[in-house]
This record gives structure tokens, C-alpha cells and sequence, in this order.
């Protein structure tokens, strides 16, 4: 299985249809969001066009677009944080402890995903307005946490279930107890799966808008939401919304090169060895 | 291992989970008993499961079921086996991949409706680009979105843009933390790549598959932003999904029977999700045991 020049030649090959698939749509936006209206609808689409920063000026302008930027921030990063621990504890827990029923509970957390948001809407509002939390970070961060907790839950299980045995009980003899084998020994041999749940829980509430919509007033309303102000049904404001979509992708992208460099392999190697 | 130390790990998470999220399903389910409509709150009828036995019989949620299937079988296989090829093609230890892994990943970041409303402009029949270089190509002006079939195909091309990216991610980080020796192993004792793959990489991903299966066609089964902006529903029934129809019952404020819909959902969800795990973690205890 050596790599080869030829097969990296063919790796190439065949990722140019996949990438151009990828990328023509985000080319699409970015480019929307420095063009007229007019050169938007040009005949033949336009690739070489003199660019505008209209568009982000009204989005600046117009909107408190930081505000609601620092309140998708602050949701978002407490979503990531609040599921990866729960996630973490509960897909270990899931991973080593067997009970009776285990498998049953485990099925039933996947069943909280199973309903449509539409139908929960009116039962969680009710919920936060009883806890005094309608528009406030918190709420929308305990909304999103139970969005994303099935799915870290049942992503960090299968990890857990890779890590070999022997290397706990080495630590656990070694003298750590349950608790710091799984921080100091068992995470870092998992990290890849880490990065995972963390991206997708940091993605699920921020591209939210539903929920976003009922639960947050002035205060707590996220980016989706006003982004969705700019697509109204008779005439979407095509080169706006696209300066708002760069400007929310941009996060994005930075937490994920951030997060990137642990997916790599090759933790486990020295583990087992060692 | 003992199963009370487990306790401590599992607690936090799960009376978080059944606190927050068991309560609004049990409500909805109370909800669907009734026959109550938003314009009519003094009078609200108990009709136990009334509002079923209206579903069951109506043409336009059968209909819905299918379009459902239909398009949730469609992505979730497009989707999983895309994301499996281009996992396994990034595993390898190819220099130049490592900064297209972040490029690959950018349609996770378009908020869901943008990206629909930019591929509505993509696929418009004569104003969108698409068609103006297909037809260049002389391969006419297909209606993407306006031919009941075409516009199934286009919502499920669109869904798996946006979603490729999370399957390759996930089971791209599975493939990376299985322990490298057991291929160098392989390799030694001259095993080919599709025996590797057949008999090292399946069997010890199935789990993780499985998983990204499970939740992709959860989601799928529950689309509503894409195909909302994308066709409405339209043309006619051809992309009405049964989140689509739920959306129009809550829209005309029958909050009973939009509850009773949102069960009906989840429970074709469970079934679903209960048949597939049987189906693919019985032969993997299988192989593991012997």
C-alpha cells in the first residue's frame, strides 16, 4: 500500500468533479456578495466583473450585524462546550458500564431526536417562559445542547468502544482513577471523534433558525435569523444575504482549520506499545 | 466491569436529555388528543385518537410517506456512499490533501437557507447558470425544479451538497483513529487494499456508519429548510414531504392534528431506526464472537 505518484495523481483526478460540485455554489455566493443585482442576472454569467462592497455596507449598516454576530459567538460556543462534556461522560458511561436496559436507554436518546422540530416549538416555549428564559443565551444554549446531545452521545460511544481496554486498566493500575484515565489517557486517543461532535454541535446551533426565531427576542436572536430577513419570498435580496452568509461563514472556517490538526491518526500507536 | 460507577458518567447527560426533551414530547402527545384549533381556543374537544384516524385515512399523508421515503433513501444512500469514498480517498497519506479537507467542508457552513435559496438561483430555468451552460453544451433547458421528477431528484442533488461534507467527516475521523498496525499487519502478510478494506476497515467502522446512517436519515425523514425554499412542496405533491405538510397544518393553526402528525413522524422514524440497527449490528456481534 505504498503511495505511489500515480495514485496520487488519481486521488487528484478524482476529487476535481467532487470539489467543483463543492465549491461552485459557494463561488456562487461569495462572488453574489460583491455584485450588483444587475451583473447577478448577466448573460453570460459574469466570471470578471468589477466588485462592490455595497452590499456589506448595507448589511453593516442596516443591521446590528456585530451584535447578533457576538450572540450566535456566545450561543454557539456554549452549545459546543455544554454537549461535548455531557456527551463525553454519558458516551463513556454508555461505552463501559453495561446494565439492564442499557441498550433500551440508549435507543430512547436517540428517540428525543426523532420528532419534528415544528411540533416542539410550542412545548419548549412554554418550558422556557416557565424558567424565566425567553431570550436569554442560556435558553437557546440548553435548546441546542439537547439538539446536538444524541448525536455526540452516540458518535463519542463508538469511539469509546475502540480505545483498548489494557490501556485504561494500565492507567487505572498506575493509579488514576475513572475519571482521570478518561481526561488524561482515553480523550487523546480519541480526539478525532472530539473534533467531530464539537464541529457538529457548534454547526447546530449556529445555522439554527427555527427555534432561534421563537425562543430569542432583541436580546439572544442569532445570525440565521436575520439572515432569513433578507430572503423574504417575493423579491430575496440576493447580493445582501450573500454578504451576510460570507460574513457567517468566515467563524466557521477558523474554528475549523483551529480543530483540524487533531484529526490526525497515530495517537493509539504509541499507546498500545507503550 | 461494575455498573455502578457508570452512574456518575451517565446521570448528567441523560436526566439533561429526558428533563429538556422527554417533557415537550410528552405534551405534544397530550396535544394530539385534541381537536384544537389556534382561532378557537374557548373550545377545545377531547378526541382521543381522532385525529389519527383522520391521517389514516387521508390520501395526502400516504402520498407524503412515500415522497418521504423516497427522498430520505435517495440522500442517505448518495450521501453515505459519497462521504465513504471520499473518506477512505483523504486517509491517504497524500500531502496535498490536507488543506482541501477544510474546502471540502465548506457547505456546512452556508446556513441551511441560503445555500437553498442560492441553489434556486442556480437551477431557475432561464435566468440561473446552470441551465445557461447546459444549454450551450446543447443539452437543453431542463426544469429543474418545475418537473414533478426532476424536482425530487434536484432537492435530494442540493440535500446531499450540503451533507456529503458531514459524512465524509465523520467517517473520515473514524478511519483515522483505527490503529494503524492492524493494515501495516495486513500489508506484511500481503493482504490487497480491498481485503484490508473488506476485512479491517468494515467491520471495525460499522458502528460508526451505522451511526452516521441513523442521524443522516433522521434528519433527512425530518427535512424541512431546503425543500421549503426550493419547490414549497410543489409542483403540485411531487416534493411534499411530511414535515411539508405538518408545516402547512400548523399554518393553518390545527394544533391537534399538527401534533398528531409530528407523532406519526416520530414514530416512522423509530421503526425505521430500529429495523436498521437490527439489521446492521446483528452480523457484526456475529463476526465478533466468533
Amino acid at each position: 500500500m505504498k503511495p505511489t505518484p500515480l495514485r496520487a495523481w488519481l486521488t487528484g483526478l478524482a476529487l476535481v468533479p467532487i470539489l467543483l460540485w463543492t465549491l461552485f455554489p459557494i463561488y456562487w455566493i461569495a462572488t453574489a456578495s460583491f455584485k450588483t443585482e444587475r451583473a447577478l442576472y448577466a448573460k453570460p454569467p459574469q466570471w470578471l466583473f468589477s466588485p462592490i462592497l455595497d452590499n456589506y455596507q448595507h448589511v453593516l449598516t442596516n443591521i446590528p450585524f456585530l451584535q447578533y454576530l457576538t450572540n450566535s459567538l456566545v450561543v454557539a460556543i456554549g452549545t459546543t462546550i455544554g454537549s461535548l462534556i455531557l456527551g463525553i461522560l454519558a458516551g463513556y458511561g454508555f461505552a463501559r458500564f453495561r446494565f439492564p436496559g442499557s441498550d433500551a436507554v440508549r435507543f430512547l436518546v436517540l428517540v428525543t431526536r426523532m420528532a419534528p422540530r415544528i411540533v416542539l416549538v410550542v412545548p419548549y416555549f412554554l418550558m422556557m417562559q416557565k424558567l424565566g428564559l425567553l431570550d436569554t443565551y442560556t435558553g437557546l444554549v440548553i435548546a441546542y445542547v439537547s439538539f446536538a446531545l444524541p448525536f455526540t452521545i452516540w458518535l463519542l460511544v463508538g469511539f469509546f468502544m475502540d480505545v483498548p481496554i489494557e490501556i485504561e486498566e494500565a492507567a487505572m493500575i498506575d493509579g488514576c482513577n475513572r475519571f482521570v484515565t478518561l481526561v488524561r489517557v482515553v480523550l487523546p486517543i480519541v480526539a478525532p471523534g472530539l473534533v467531530v461532535a464539537a464541529i457538529f454541535a457548534f454547526l447546530v446551533s449556529w445555522n439554527e433558525f427555527l427555534f432561534a426565531l421563537i425562543l430569542s427576542g432583541v436580546n439572544a436572536k442569532t445570525l440565521p435569523v436575520v439572515i432569513a430577513g433578507l430572503t423574504t419570498d417575493l423579491a430575496p435580496l440576493y447580493g445582501e444575504m450573500s454578504a451576510a452568509a460570507v460574513m457567517v461563514m468566515l467563524p466557521n472556517i477558523v474554528m475549523t482549520i483551529a480543530l483540524q490538526r487533531f484529526l490526525v491518526r497515530g495517537l493509539t500507536l504509541g499507546a498500545v506499545k507503550g | 466491569m461494575g455498573t455502578r460507577g457508570g452512574r456518575g458518567f451517565l446521570l448528567p447527560g441523560l436526566l439533561f436529555l429526558f428533563a429538556i426533551d422527554l417533557v415537550p414530547l410528552v405534551y405534544s402527545a397530550w396535544l394530539s388528543l385534541y381537536d384544537w384549533w389556534l382561532l378557537r381556543p374557548r373550545s377545545i374537544p377531547f378526541v382521543g385518537l381522532g385525529n389519527y384516524a383522520r391521517l389514516a385515512t387521508d390520501p395526502e399523508l400516504q402520498r407524503a410517506v412515500v415522497v418521504t421515503g423516497l427522498f430520505t433513501a435517495g440522500s442517505v444512500t448518495v450521501e453515505f456512499l459519497a462521504g465513504l469514498g471520499l473518506a477512505l480517498l483523504f486517509s491517504q497519506p497524500f500531502r496535498f490533501l490536507r488543506p482541501l479537507r477544510v474546502v471540502l467542508l465548506l457547505p456546512l457552513f452556508v446556513v441551511p437557507v441560503v445555500g437553498a435559496t442560492m441553489w434556486r438561483m442556480i437551477f431557475h430555468p432561464d435566468a440561473g447558470p446552470l441551465n445557461y451552460y447546459l444549454s450551450l453544451a446543447g443539452l437543453g433547458r431542463p426544469a429543474w425544479l418545475s418537473d414533478p421528477t426532476l424536482a425530487l431528484v434536484s432537492i435530494t442533488l442540493v440535500d446531499a451538497w450540503r451533507t456529503i461534507p458531514f459524512m465524509f467527516l465523520v467517517m473520515y475521523a473514524g478511519i483515522e483513529v483505527l490503529p494503524a498496525e492492524l493494515f501495516e499487519a495486513a500489508s506484511v502478510d500481503g493482504a490487497s487494499r480491498w481485503q484490508a478494506f473488506r476485512h479491517i476497515t468494515v467491520p471495525l467502522l460499522t458502528y460508526i456508519m451505522l451511526v452516521a446512517v441513523l442521524i443522516r436519515g433522521m434528519d433527512a425523514f425530518r427535512e424541512l429548510d431546503i425543500i421549503y425554499v426550493l419547490t414549497g412542496g410543489g409542483p403540485g405533491t411531487a416534493t411534499q414531504v411530511i414535515q411539508m405538510l405538518s408545516y402547512r397544518v400548523f399554518g393553518l393553526g390545527h394544533m391537534g392534528l399538527a401534533n398528531a402528525l409530528g407523532m406519526i413522524t416520530l414514530a416512522l422514524v423509530a421503526l425505521l431506526c430500529y429495523f436498521l440497527m437490527r439489521a446492521i449490528l446483528r452480523p457484526q456481534t456475529r463476526g465478533s464472537a466468533a
